[in-house]
């Protein structure tokens, strides 16, 4: 995969200043010259793409700007209006729902598939398969497919229909909406953590759980006492990603929601940014919003972190 | 014969753990097959009413099978658009993921195999800072980003720009990136060093140990990252809908959102195209779900 020839090609123009290297310097120094030589794309890359713009974003938040006419200064008007905008604030809210919904249901789920998956018997390598499926799909197309469960006649509803439950809207209706959205993304999303649920439960010794079956401890309180401690650095681990992953929630919302416009139900926060940017042009107004969702997500992340001495048990 | 009737209690209490063990594996079984079903369940009906008449879809139970093969749904979803077949977005998406993989690969390889066998200054903060970007929500620098490509001239585009080509798309992936460093990293540190002296000894410089060395060791993990960087493009949307702007350059995921403005109700021929779009992915889950389950294990990350 990797062509030698081309990495090759992107090595020579660099040939003759390491050979000067080479005569007058320390073995030390010469390692040095290596190293930033194999970094340079990398480098490039966290300047230009990623640690430049986060603090240009910043700036441009800080100004008025459509892209058309030059930008103008206007201080930290933006978040003042951004904090008084309907919009915003719904979008806001939707996100921190989605968030503290999926994120546990997600987790918990995944934690009792793992261990219903963590068997050695025969054909598993094929019913785990079906399992994952769902790793591997665009959630544009799986988006696509649920809102069509979720139709009106849809498969949902005529499932419910054979317990006489009266159809439901589940998509158009602003209080399902969200919820529905929700069932989808942990469905989705479930695959991932299990993979990683699986591999904590496979690193645990099997002599700890023979050594509590010889104390008589029985199935239940070996999950309590030996699986879920020596699970929590995977737990948590999981769960910072989940986490920051539903921040990040778009696509659902974009295919699901009327196309092009969700309404205020399942508006989330980079939906609206993408709106405020690509739909009207307020790119200050996008920016300051960018750096809202930045910094929630900063300051959840390291509440997370906080709470870690509390639960988690590193072995 | 007395003695072969009348078992001991040690000898009936193990025949009747034997079949206790038999009953709990049969139940372990059909759970595990009903729930695996179950998930599959969207796939299954993906794919039923892929193949129904239109007004089967609406008329027959959801479940049932369709009354005969109904392809023609494919090939009206295929054509579906004036000047544009679905396989012209297959043709971008395959572009696009296959140059972004193409970068990743080269880049994080060479900056993994300097994090692990160079010592340097700043090789600390460096490594911790391309972690930091793994948590930072990339959505931070949609807009920073969309005017740096703005203002890139390229001479081909109706724009001048870099905006309504392809570049944005994959330029990015030839200047690093924090999953395929991270893991590579992890991979090239398990290698033996004792192999790269052999290799110096011989007089070969860094640059040589890294190509007949180093690389070569790390196939499985270089497979790994390739295959999970054309997964996220494959099935990425924020970025093309904003960069992409004419019907010919969409990708996949943006032609389908596209679809679902022009074919409201129509649904077969939308689980056609959803189908259609999920079937690379499907086929190389199932060719290689080993690397993909190395690959969360290894770094934790989802797709």
């Amino acid at each position: 995969m990797t062509s030698p020839a081309r990495l090759g090609g992107l090595a020579e123009p660099a040939g003759p200043r390491l050979g000067r290297a080479r005569s007058g310097r320390s073995p030390r120094a010469r390692e040095a010259r290596w190293a930033w030589l194999f970094l340079a794309p990398t480098i490039i890359g966290l300047a230009v793409l990623s640690a430049g713009p986060i603090l240009a974003a910043l700036g441009i938040s800080l100004t008025k700007w459509d892209m058309l006419t030059p930008p103008q200064v206007v201080g930290v008007d933006n978040y003042v209006a951004l904090l008084g905008d309907d919009r915003f604030l719904k979008a806001l809210r939707n996100t921190t729902f989605y968030t503290l919904v999926s994120v546990p249901l997600g987790l918990v789920l995944a934690l009792g598939l793992a261990t219903a998956l963590n068997q050695q018997i025969r054909g598993i390598a094929w019913i785990r398969t079906a399992y994952f499926l769902p790793l591997v799909t665009s959630a544009t197309a799986i988006a696509l497919v649920w809102l069509w469960i979720y139709s009106p006649t849809g498969l949902l509803n005529s499932f419910l229909g054979i317990f006489g439950i009266a159809p439901q809207r589940w998509v158009a209706d602003p209080t399902l909406a969200m919820p529905s959205i929700i069932a989808m993304s942990v469905w989705q999303g479930l695959p991932g953590n299990v993979i990683i649920f699986l591999a904590g439960l496979q690193g645990i010794p099997a002599e700890y759980y023979d050594a509590a079956s010889v104390d008589g401890a029985g199935r239940r309180s070996r999950f309590r006492k030996i699986t879920l401690p020596l699970l929590t650095p995977s737990i948590f681990f999981t769960g910072v990603l989940a986490l920051i992953g539903a921040f990040q929630v778009f696509d659902q919302v974009y295919v699901m929601a009327n196309p092009g416009k969700p309404g205020e139900a399942t508006i989330t926060l980079v939906y609206f940014i993408y709106e405020a940017a690509f739909r009207n042009f307020k790119m200050g107004y996008a920016s300051a919003a960018s750096w809202i969702m930045f910094l929630i997500v900063a300051v959840a992340t390291i509440l997370y972190f906080r709470t870690q001495n509390r639960w988690v048990h590193y072995q | 014969m007395s003695a072969r009737v009348v078992k001991s209690p040690a000898a009936r209490r193990s025949a009747s753990r034997t079949w206790r063990k038999l009953i709990r594996a049969a139940a372990a079984y059909m759970a595990l097959i009903a729930g695996g079903l179950a998930m599959m369940i969207p796939f299954l009906w993906m794919l039923t009413t892929s193949l129904k008449t239109r007004a089967e879809v609406f008329s027959s139970p959801p479940l049932s099978f369709p009354s005969g093969l109904h392809w023609e749904n494919y090939s009206r979803m295929w054509f579906a658009l004036p000047n544009v077949t679905f396989g012209t977005f297959f043709q971008n998406s395959i572009v696009i993921a296959s140059l972004a993989t193409l970068g990743q690969v080269i880049t994080c390889s060479m900056a993994a195999y300097a994090f692990a066998v160079f010592d340097f200054r700043f090789k600390r903060v460096l490594f911790a800072l391309i972690l930091a970007t793994l948590i930072i929500p990339f959505q931070i620098v949609l807009v920073p980003n969309f005017i740096l490509y703005r203002y890139l001239p390229w001479p081909l585009s109706e724009s001048g720009n870099w905006i309504g080509t392809n570049l944005p798309l994959w330029v990015w992936a030839f200047f690093g990136g924090a999953f395929g460093t991270f893991l590579l990293r992890q991979f090239f540190l398990t290698i033996p060093s004792e192999l790269a002296d052999a290799a110096r000894v011989d007089g070969a410089n860094p640059w040589q140990v890294f190509l007949r060395v180093y690389v070569p060791l790390a196939k499985p993990a270089l497979a790994t990252l390739a295959i999970f960087q054309f997964m996220w493009s494959w099935n990425d949307l924020l970025d093309p809908l904003i960069y992409l702007r004419d019907l010919p350059t969409y990708t996949t995921t943006v032609g389908l959102a596209f679809f679902q403005g022009q074919f409201v109700g129509k649904w077969p021929e939308m689980m056609a195209g959803a189908l259609v779009s999920l079937l690379p992915m499907i086929i190389l889950f199932v060719i290689a779900q080993k690397y993909f389950v190395r690959g969360i294990t290894l770094s934790g990350l989802k797709g």
